[in-house]
């Protein structure tokens, strides 16, 4: 497999890599980059543990080439909390108990992220929605649920 | 929505404190066992069986070995009789001589990367004479079936067991005199029911990390949620001294009983052994839906009767689970079974026979409540049946013949803190039962309502806790305790921790899971953390209080008995002196050595009757909760889909420590359940898993599952911590039965194969309206 270039910019800071040209984002974030924090636990874009954003769009990183994102803007659960301040997201998915195993919750918080980016009040048939490809095995989602109506911008 | 029926109480028991894990959790720090990597560290992968029964004549791994970057490669023909499970030791962790189920491990390889370690499985050539294979436990269980473990009768076995060929374990449970509670029954009901398997799916997998140190200490971390039982099976298994293996359990991405026994990390220690390098073993998702511990298959027939009052008299029942090829939990979690096949009811006379046979699939193991949802689904639909066609409203029956305070459970044990009818009532509330339900979204669809009651137990084992007063009077709690995902170490301890300690929740830090560092602790299994080591707390937190009491007393001119802490301070009770802060004492400790609690606990054994089983392992249960579901659904009549479109659930959990997390168990428990009524399922065909990825095997998503509506019942144990009951495993049990029940009441079928899908509900009604 051919080698390639690869510039990205993720959480703000810019990388230059040499990578193969089937290799995918998900393993440039953990394997090259050392971001640890999103997860793999389908490996087939099924279960949305590994969701990052690119360019504000949440996609499963397992099955995003990496070299879809070159020149993208990828931003990983890392990324979320701004100067040490935690996102409404993180802090609502503490407070409302939105976090038990916690295996999932990368992946969920980048989804909710991309709902609240496009849509700061969602109801819940669109939390639904928008949260449907993020599996969850110990939560039952309803926490979830009300963590990212908590976030958002009103209270429907 | 949720509630808590509450008792008020003071401090910080009770209240919704949050995680100490939480912000990790949320910002990507938190370390689980895939995120463990140690310098230099290699990459295993596992070469399984190609086909579900058969002799092994050749394994040549010469491809494998020459291939570069490949370290090292081990089959089972190298191996002395390494021999893992906890009740029978009848599985080598390398097969040799014969393969018993389709994924099972034949050779490991560990290599640089973990690229190179699978290509280097595929060079491994295997050769086979395929044998029959055995699917159905009901079969093999006959006499005459072809054995799957000819030699089982050399295997060391818990004595307890009750085995024969294929029969890991036939636990029998007699009580009264069923033939004539039968000849008195006015109504006798017969069915049979099945279960399917299902799978933990935690979302991370098996993962484990073993390295040797120079003085040959073995070190493994892995995603387990038992340390110090993984410490003992490595021991067991390897033959090594127990002292030279070191478990701590990094972080877990759930388990629900998946990981409580040695799979990957004996593997992971020979290699780290042969390489001298760290090893990792991590499990793809294939692996772990085709070859890993899920939940057994159940086969039930069913026979009760009942008097012409509607009370149940007798209940006669066989359940065949099916074990898989090996038997890790099974031959204990089929003698559950004869307990919660009867449900919490009053009976007369009671026999049930529970099998756990061996068949030719991987080895089911333990998942949440093991055992409990495949007899509560056959117990409690039948119970609707009998309900229904005996003119009963289905709740109404089930509170005439509940079980109450001074009742015998089913093997003999005297019932206390019974509140199967409070939690009856809450459910009947809180679903507007029996008022008219909402009219169907659209035309075609019924909608219909359905309960399930179920009981559960408190899993005992001990619990030992040490505290700490740091100098500046915070405080280091140290448990074996495993944060499994649940909050019960990250929130729960922490919060009796402070609570006992008279400090604010902030000031505690946990040391856990830990075999060098930490104390003894039963594992996170069974609903035990909270209670078990919330107990050994209380205790070690009294040892401190007294050794500081002791240190304080003389300053303040008074006895140890008039002291008390609160607020990080030590207070005269009747609020002369001065608050003396507990960094002070903490200081005054250092003169005698410093200051450290210790406490340990384990629940006292409930006492039943012996003379009523054979071949049981857990014949009581210890603080049992009691527990009412009740489903609503909505059925499609022309295509049998079934939409579930409420759901409430009243659990008693003896007293809510943190209704929040509380809370979070019942609704993830009962979502779990909803999967097992509605779609989850392992399907095999002769031996081979046809859905192991999350494509085909169906989880439940957020479109899957309405709110789940839950009601804390607090009905105080006599054991627990402020009179806790267990918490975690139970939502799990009733769902399938009240969904069952419901898609009855919305088309007048009754489902008693699961999991309940749309072709199994038009297959019903077309059946029916052929009848006519
Ligand atoms: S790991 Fe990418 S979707 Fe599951
Ligand atoms: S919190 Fe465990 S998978 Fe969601």
């Amino acid at each position: 497999m051919s080698e390639q270039r690869l510039h990205l910019r993720v959480n703000g800071q810019a990388y230059e890599l040499t990578i193969p040209a089937d290799r995918f984002l998900l393993d440039v974030l953990r394997d090259d980059l050392e971001l640890l924090g999103t997860k793999e636990a389908c490996d087939e874009g099924e279960c949305g543990a590994c969701t990052v954003l690119v360019d504000g769009r949440a996609v499963d990183s397992c099955i995003f080439l990496a070299l879809q994102a070159d020149g993208a803007d990828v931003r990983t659960v890392e990324g979320l909390a701004v100067a040490g301040q935690l996102d409404p997201l993180q802090r609502a998915f503490i407070d409302e108990g939105a976090v038990q195993c916690g295996y999932c919750t990368a992946g969920m918080l980048m989804s909710a992220k991309a709902l609240l980016d496009e849509n700061p009040d969602p109801d819940e048939s669109q939390i639904r929605a928008a949260l449907e490809g993020n599996l969850c095995r110990c939560t039952g989602y309803d926490a979830i649920i009300r963590a990212v109506k908590a976030a958002s911008g009103g209270r429907s | 929505m949720s509630a808590v029926i509450a008792v008020p109480q003071v401090g910080l028991i009770g209240q919704s404190t949050v995680r100490r894990d939480g912000v990790a959790k949320v910002t990507g720090q938190f370390a689980y066992g895939v995120d463990v990597r140690l310098p230099g560290m290699l990459h295993a992968k596992i070469r399984r069986s190609d086909i579900p029964h058969g002799l092994l004549r050749r394994v040549d791994v010469s491809r494998a070995l020459a291939l570069p970057g490949v370290r090292a490669v081990i089959t089972g023909d190298e191996l002395p009789e390494y021999r893992a499970s906890r009740y029978i030791r009848d599985e080598l962790i390398l097969a040799k001589g014969s393969v018993r189920y389709k994924g099972e491990p034949i050779a490991v390889v560990a290599a640089d990367d973990p690229e190179i370690a699978a290509e280097a499985v595929r060079l491994i050539d295997v050769e086979y004479e395929p044998l029959p294979v055995l699917s159905d436990p009901e079969q093999a269980a006959q006499p005459g079936a072809p054995l799957i473990h000819p030699e089982w009768q050399t295997y060391w076995a818990n004595p307890v067991l009750r085995r024969d060929g294929n029969i890991l374990n036939h636990t029998t449970l007699l009580r009264g005199d069923v033939e004539e509670a039968f000849a008195q029954a006015r109504h006798v009901f017969e069915d049979e029911y099945d279960t399917q398997i299902v799978h933990q799916a935690s979302l991370e997998g098996h993962v484990a990390i073993a390295s040797v140190d120079l003085e040959g200490r073995v070190h493994v971390v892995s995603s387990h949620q038992f340390p110090y039982g993984l410490r003992q099976d490595i021991a067991d298994i390897l033959h090594l001294p127990l002292g030279r293996i070191h478990v701590t359990a990094s972080g877990l991405g759930g388990g629900f009983g998946a990981k409580l026994y040695a799979s990957v990390e004996p593997l992971c220690v020979l290699l780290a052994e042969r390489t001298g390098r760290p090893v990792k073993i991590e499990l793809s998702r294939e692996e772990e839906l085709a070859a890993t511990s899920p939940r057994m298959a159940a086969r039930v027939h069913l026979r009760t009767g009942v008097d012409s009052d509607g009370h149940l008299l007798v209940r006669q029942g066989v359940i065949y689970y099916d074990a898989g090829a090996y038997s890790l939990s099974s031959p204990g979690t089929s003698a559950v079974g004869t307990l919660m096949l009867p449900g919490p009811y009053r009976w007369q006379a009671l026999q049930i026979d529970s099998y756990s046979v061996y068949t030719n699939k991987t080895n089911c193991g333990s998942y949440r409540a093991p055992g409990g949802p495949q007899a509560t689904f056959a117990g409690e639909s039948q119970i609707d049946r009998i309900a229904r066609e005996l003119g009963f409203d289905p709740i109404e029956f089930r509170d005439r013949n509940a079980v109450e305070n001074g009742d015998l459970g089913p093997a003999g044990q005297v019932l206390t803190g019974v509140s199967l009818r409070k939690t009856l009532q809450v459910a009947k509330e809180r679903s507007r039962w029996p008022q008219a339900q909402d009219r169907p979204s659209r035309p075609g669809v019924r909608r219909g309502r359905g309960v399930a009651c179920n009981w559960w137990t408190t899993t005992s084992g001990a619990s030992a806790a040490v505290i700490k007063l740091n100098d500046d009077g915070s405080i280091v709690l140290s448990v074996g305790a495993t944060e499994i995902g649940t909050g019960a170490v990250s929130a729960g301890l922490v919060q009796i921790c402070a609570h006992e300690m008279g400090v604010a929740v902030e000031s505690v830090q946990i040391v856990s899971a830990d075999t060098d560092a930490t104390p003894y602790d039963f594992g996170a299994q069974g609903s035990r953390t909270t209670f078990q080591n919330g107990q050994a707390i209380i205790r070690a937190a009294r040892d401190l209080r007294q050794q500081i009491f002791a240190l304080v007393a003389p300053g303040l001119d008074c006895e140890t008995d008039e002291l008390e802490v609160h607020d990080g301070h030590v207070y005269r009770r009747d609020g002369t002196g001065r608050a003396v802060p507990l960094a002070e004492v903490a200081r005054l400790g250092q003169t005698v050595g410093g200051l450290l609690g210790r406490g340990s606990f384990t629940a006292p054994p409930t006492p039943y009757d012996p003379s009523t089983v054979k071949g049981h392992t857990y014949p009581a249960f210890n603080s049992p909760s009691f527990h009412t579901h009740v489903a609503e659904v909505e059925v499609d009549t022309e295509t049998g889909e079934v939409t579930l479109t409420g759901y409430h659930v009243a659990q008693d959990v003896g007293f809510a420590l943190n209704p929040l997390y509380a809370a979070g168990q019942v609704t993830g428990g009962a979502t779990q359940g909803i999967g097992y009524a509605l779609m989850e399922e392992v399907q095999y065909r002769d031996g081979t898993v046809l859905n192991p990825n999350f494509t085909d095997y169906k989880l439940p998503t957020i479109r899957d599952v309405p709110t789940i509506d839950v009601a804390l019942v607090e009905e105080p144990s006599e054991a627990g911590p402020y009179g806790m009951k267990g918490v975690g495993e139970p939502a799990v049990v009733a769902p399938a039965a009240a969904i069952a029940n419901a898609v009855y009441d919305a088309v007048g079928v009754r489902i008693r194969s699961l999991p309940i899908t749309a072709e199994k509900v038009l297959q019903a009604l077309r059946s029916r309206e052929l009848e006519g």
